[in-house]
């Protein structure tokens, strides 16, 4: 596993979960996350999916330093979500983010691409339920872990304005 | 003999003011240790610093009531009342700092420094002039601070003789409110049940049990009530070994502990915020975890100022402390040769604290809002 493919994958993690590069290195998971990805589909598979990340950021990179949101989306859907490859994997790897699970991948899909390993639903480690983004995106505990401390449930949930609906772009 | 630098209940309060910062100042140095141990792991270890870490936030209540007790104001939110570390803390002899570290023999090491029993061989050397090359530190004499302490133990003892002497010449020195006072219904699950103060009694036995808690002052390996101090529990780390009743102190016979030193986060030593780069989120995220810390410092001294039930409250809020330093630990550190960020421990100082405090707000306003 190379450091740069490991840089890229966080970067399309970013990309995918909308969390933050030091929100996704605070699981400290990323590193099995982009394993188990290797491991369930094969290197070919992730270095076609971080491929094509690459060029969905080159079709939305403008003048500006941030890539243009609105360009960035299109090129996502269209260069991964609709890619009959790489779409169900990528909306795997958001599920892995938000819920430390590897989700079995359809027949269709392992027979298709010969990743049999990919149809097995598995968690990644004990901790991946714990440090699931889902946790975090609607301001939970994990139920059964991560205690938020007696009397905790009397205050507001704390989720981060900018995942708020009215939250401006 | 060295002159009792307490001499009335002004200098009672500047003292009772040291032991709550010196309390406090073990804290961080301890938590950086604790979270820097990838979870899962070092489960031996864990559990040593962790029991220590609370009993420090024990002493700290325990000063603070003893400091209510005498009708002085714990104030938890001025500036400097958390040190910069690396520090000197003091225990009279100057030869070591405290940094924030890692899990490591070094941290265990300087662990142990902080805790060690120290006993003045007579109470002449109690008090034993600092070196003038040193700053003041939590535990020279804030009284007289061109003297510092033999030790932590002896940082007390000097405090208690002092409250003996102040109290036989002004009966009413225990004029505290006792409704200030944090009781067993407020801290509890805590290191030991916590002592309201209201008398000379009580507060002796309170600041009796700190020192014993920490060193087992003339105690030996285990305290009055068989507890391991704090010195030897850190001390079972070195060795390898944990103690058992009768054991020698440099011969611990109970089962091996089970260390790895190696599965730890190797967090970058004391690591400021200058070090992190500028206009990172990482950067953000270590100033957020500041700014909590800072709200939670606010917290407490509200719960020590009249409204004790307020440590109810705190409870979430350390469990949010406890997130923010994880979420750091695993951060590598951006130009530090694979080292892991960690948490600064360089407060804001808070909006809308007291007039003293806050003319010196502007140079670190920018923490806050940045």
């Amino acid at each position: 596993m190379t450091a740069h493919s490991f840089k890229e994958f966080l970067l399309l993690s970013v990309d995918l979960t909308a969390f933050e590069e030091t929100d996704l290195l605070g699981t400290g998971l990323a590193h099995q996350y982009l394993a188990k990805v290797r491991d369930a589909c094969g290197e070919g598979v992730v270095t076609a999916l971080l491929g094509a990340h690459r060029a969905a950021r080159a079709d939305a990179a403008g003048d500006a330093e941030s890539p243009d949101r609105t360009l960035l989306d299109r090129a996502l859907r269209h260069r991964i979500f609709s890619d009959d490859r790489l779409g169900p994997v990528a909306r795997n790897v958001i599920k892995l983010w938000y819920a430390g699970m590897w989700y079995g991948l359809p027949p269709e899909w392992t027979d298709c691409y010969e990743a049999r390993t990919a149809a097995e639903t598995s968690t990644v480690t004990a901790a991946s339920y714990q440090e699931g983004l889902l946790w975090r995106a609607i301001a939970a505990n994990p139920p059964g872990a991560k205690a938020p401390g007696y009397g905790s449930w009397a205050q507001p949930p704390r989720i981060e304005a900018r995942y708020l609906k009215e939250a401006t772009q | 003999m060295t002159a009792s630098t307490i001499h009335n209940r002004d200098d009672l309060i500047k003292y009772l003011h040291r032991a709550m910062v010196l309390e406090h100042a073990t804290i961080p140095p301890y938590l950086t240790a604790y979270y820097s141990i990838h979870p899962t792991t070092n489960s031996d270890a864990a559990h040593i610093i962790r029991v220590v870490a609370v009993e420090e936030m024990l002493h700290l209540t325990l000063a603070a009531n003893v400091l209510n007790a005498i009708g002085g104001t714990p104030d938890l939110s001025r500036r400097g009342f958390v040190p910069s570390y690396p520090t000197y803390l003091p225990d009279g002899e100057c030869d070591f700092t405290v940094d924030l570290r890692p899990f490591s023999p070094e941290a265990v090491e300087t662990f142990c420094k902080i805790e060690r029993p120290g006993k003045a061989p007579r109470d002449s050397s109690r008090l034993v002039p600092a070196s003038d090359s040193h700053r003041p530190t939590p535990v020279s004499s804030p009284t007289d601070e061109s003297l510092r302490f033999y030790s932590i133990g002896e940082f007390y003892a000097e405090i208690i003789e002092g409250l003996e002497k102040v109290a036989d010449r002004e009966p009413d020195l225990f004029q505290g409110d006792p409704t200030r006072q944090v009781g067993p219904e407020y801290f509890y699950s805590g290191g030991g049940a916590v002592i309201p103060v209201t008398d000379l009694d009580s507060a002796r036995q309170a600041l009796q049990f700190i020192a014993d808690q920490g060193e087992g002052l003339d105690a030996g390996i285990y305290g009055e009530d068989g507890e391991l101090a704090h010195y030897y529990r850190f001390r079972q780390l070195q060795l390898g070994h944990y103690y058992q009743v009768g054991d020698h102190p440099d011969e611990p016979s109970g089962p091996p502990l089970n260390i790895s030193w190696n599965d730890v986060y190797q967090v970058k030593v004391s690591a400021r915020l200058a070090d992190y780069p500028a206009g990172s989120e990482l950067a953000r995220a270590a100033r957020d975890f500041n700014a909590d810390y800072g709200v939670f410092l606010a917290l407490l001294t509200k719960a020590f100022n009249g409204q004790p039930s307020l440590l109810q409250d705190a409870i979430w809020h350390m469990f949010r402390l406890r997130d923010g330093i994880n979420r750091l630990v695993r951060n590598p550190l951006p130009g530090s040769d694979g080292l892991h960020a960690a948490p600064t421990f360089e407060i804001p100082t808070a909006v809308g604290h007291d007039p003293g405090a806050s003319r010196t707000a502007g140079e670190v306003a920018q923490a806050v809002t940045g």
